[in-house]
């Protein structure tokens, strides 16, 4: 388990349209010691980071309504949820597949962070457990 | 200065203009007869096009045994109007070139016109850049395209490796319901692999162009037929407004009909999903500014801003993942950029879209065989 084992468990936001990935990520997560929580869109999710005060959010890109970017530019905005890490699952990289180029746009505009993880779908599930733990820690 | 001294030098300049300027130039000249030969050209013609003594125009330019089919310098004889045309000729040394002329009538003091001067410049590097620009852009339609493929391939295979770790933990925990829920997704994926694939195939149809010249409406008609009776069960008037007599042109009558079909289908979809009384879907066409126009208007629900940016980025799809790939207008913009031509939108949430296709004529494709309607 990668999960904290005592006290309260950390709560996960998942952001993603395509039902079958939330599904896989919730039963990741919560087989790993977290509780989950999701959305299907940008607009969906900030409400959600609002009421539900997540611990750490994995965010897809390209979802209708608002998209991951856009969700991404409002968290960081806001000072109280500004500081809660946020792990990019997509399947939208770079040439090649190379994750950091698009990893730099997202902080390129209004001196947002990078952040704090990407990971280019499908996932590696042992590398993305131990970052969602790392991260958490 | 002396004025007197100043009228030699006006001389001096309109004689050496008369004399020297002709065949310092850098454009090809020619005076043309009414009975089509040419009596006098300049020393560029000269060299671009050989030997021209008792040659008639169509030969020297052109390297035709007969008239030429719209021969501009007929009309200016004719009409004392000065004409600028872009035309395709092959010089002395057989190599096809392009060039710009300007056909000025010699009116006399009777108003006849008993000759006709030509003034060509070689427009061949300008068109040869034209083709190489209009080449990269099809190529980078193909990047966009492997793209996406890659996009809603790993999209897909999230899915599958979801499903097997949702099975496979189901198994281990000896959990029937979760093997059951992994395995749904599995199925889901697997047929959303098959949609794909049939998707891809649309791609590699177009991606050798089969180009005819066909009457544009003729493809229209078709699709509106096509779809007829799908918008009649669903209570939506569909159309064909065709502008009458519009020219033939160069198209990939397969690749306009997948366009014009994933276009139709949006439009129904837009409508069927709108609570709006009116439900009314247009296929129209018409001749603009040299440019071939494909229009398919509906007054469904609309496109808002969020979506309207990504309309055409990979995979996307409002539709749900039973409903649509999201390849619809990938493919659409595709098959547009193929044939030189651009696709453009203009949608009001809550008021319906109207589709455009562009098809600058000039840019239109070579035909592939010599099938062709009759126009």
């Amino acid at each position: 388990m990668s999960g904290p084992e005592n006290g309260k468990k950390k709560r996960v936001l998942i952001l993603d349209d395509e039902p079958n990935v939330v599904t896989y990520l919730e039963i990741l997560l919560q087989d790993n010691g977290y509780e989950t929580v999701s959305a299907a869109n940008g607009k969906e999710g900030m409400e959600r980071a609002k009421t539900e005060k997540p611990d750490l959010v994995c965010l897809d890109i390209t979802m209708p309504e608002q998209s991951g970017i856009r969700f991404y530019r409002n968290l960081k905005d806001d000072p109280d949820l500004a500081g809660i890490p946020v792990v990019v699952v997509t399947a939208v990289t770079g040439t090649g597949g190379d994750p950091e180029p698009f990893r730099r746009f997202m902080s390129t505009r209004k001196q947002i962070p990078a952040p704090e993880a990407f990971f280019s779908k499908p996932i590696d599930q042992k590398e993305f457990l131990d970052t969602v733990a790392s991260l958490l820690s | 200065m002396q004025p007197a001294d100043h009228r030699i030098e006006m001389d001096d300049i309109r004689r050496w203009v008369r004399k020297e300027l002709w065949d310092q130039v850098p454009v090809n000249i020619s005076v043309i007869d009414q009975g089509f030969h040419i009596v006098e050209t300049n020393r560029s013609f000269q060299e671009t096009y050989g030997e021209w003594r008792n040659r008639p125009c169509y030969e020297v330019y052109k390297g035709r045994s007969t008239r030429c089919d719209h021969c501009g310098a007929a009309r200016t004889f004719s009409d004392g109007k000065v004409r600028v045309r872009e035309e395709q000729g092959v010089n002395r040394d057989n190599e096809e070139t392009y060039y710009l002329v300007h056909m000025l009538p010699l009116v006399i003091a009777d108003g006849t016109i008993p000759y006709v001067i030509e003034m060509s410049t070689d427009i061949s590097a300008t068109k040869l850049l034209e083709k190489e620009k209009l080449e990269a852009e099809r190529l980078a339609a193909v990047g966009q395209t492997v793209a996406g493929l890659a996009h809603g391939i790993k999209n897909v295979l999230m899915g599958l490796e979801g499903g097997m770790y949702v099975v496979r933990s189901g198994m281990e925990k000896g959990d029937g319901d979760r093997i059951f829920q992994g395995w749904q997704m599995l199925e889901e994926n697997i047929t959303r692999i098959t949609a794909f694939v049939k998707g891809f195939l649309e791609f590699a149809r177009g991606t050798t162009p089969e180009v005819n010249l066909v009457d544009p409406n003729r493809i229209a008609r078709k699709v509106v037929e096509l779809f007829r009776h799908t918008a009649k069960l669903e209570g939506i008037e569909l159309k064909g407004n065709l502008q009458p007599d519009i020219p033939y042109a160069l198209l990939d009558e397969e690749g306009i009909h997948t366009c014009l079909s994933n276009l139709v289908s949006n439009a129904l979809d837009a409508c069927q999903i709108s609570d709006k009384n009116g439900r009314h879907v247009t296929l129209s066409t018409h001749d603009q500014d040299g440019k071939l126009v494909y229009e398919v208007a509906d007054d469904g629900n609309g496109i808002d801003y969020e979506i309207k940016k990504k309309i055409f980025t990979n995979f996307f799809s409002t539709k749900g993942s039973d409903k649509g790939t999201g390849l619809g207008l990938l493919a659409t913009r595709k098959i547009v950029q193929e044939h030189g031509g651009k696709v453009s939108f203009d949608s009001k949430k809550g008021m319906g879209s109207v589709f455009r296709l562009e098809f600058p004529r000039d840019r239109l494709p070579q035909p592939t065989n010599t099938k062709q309607d009759e126009p």
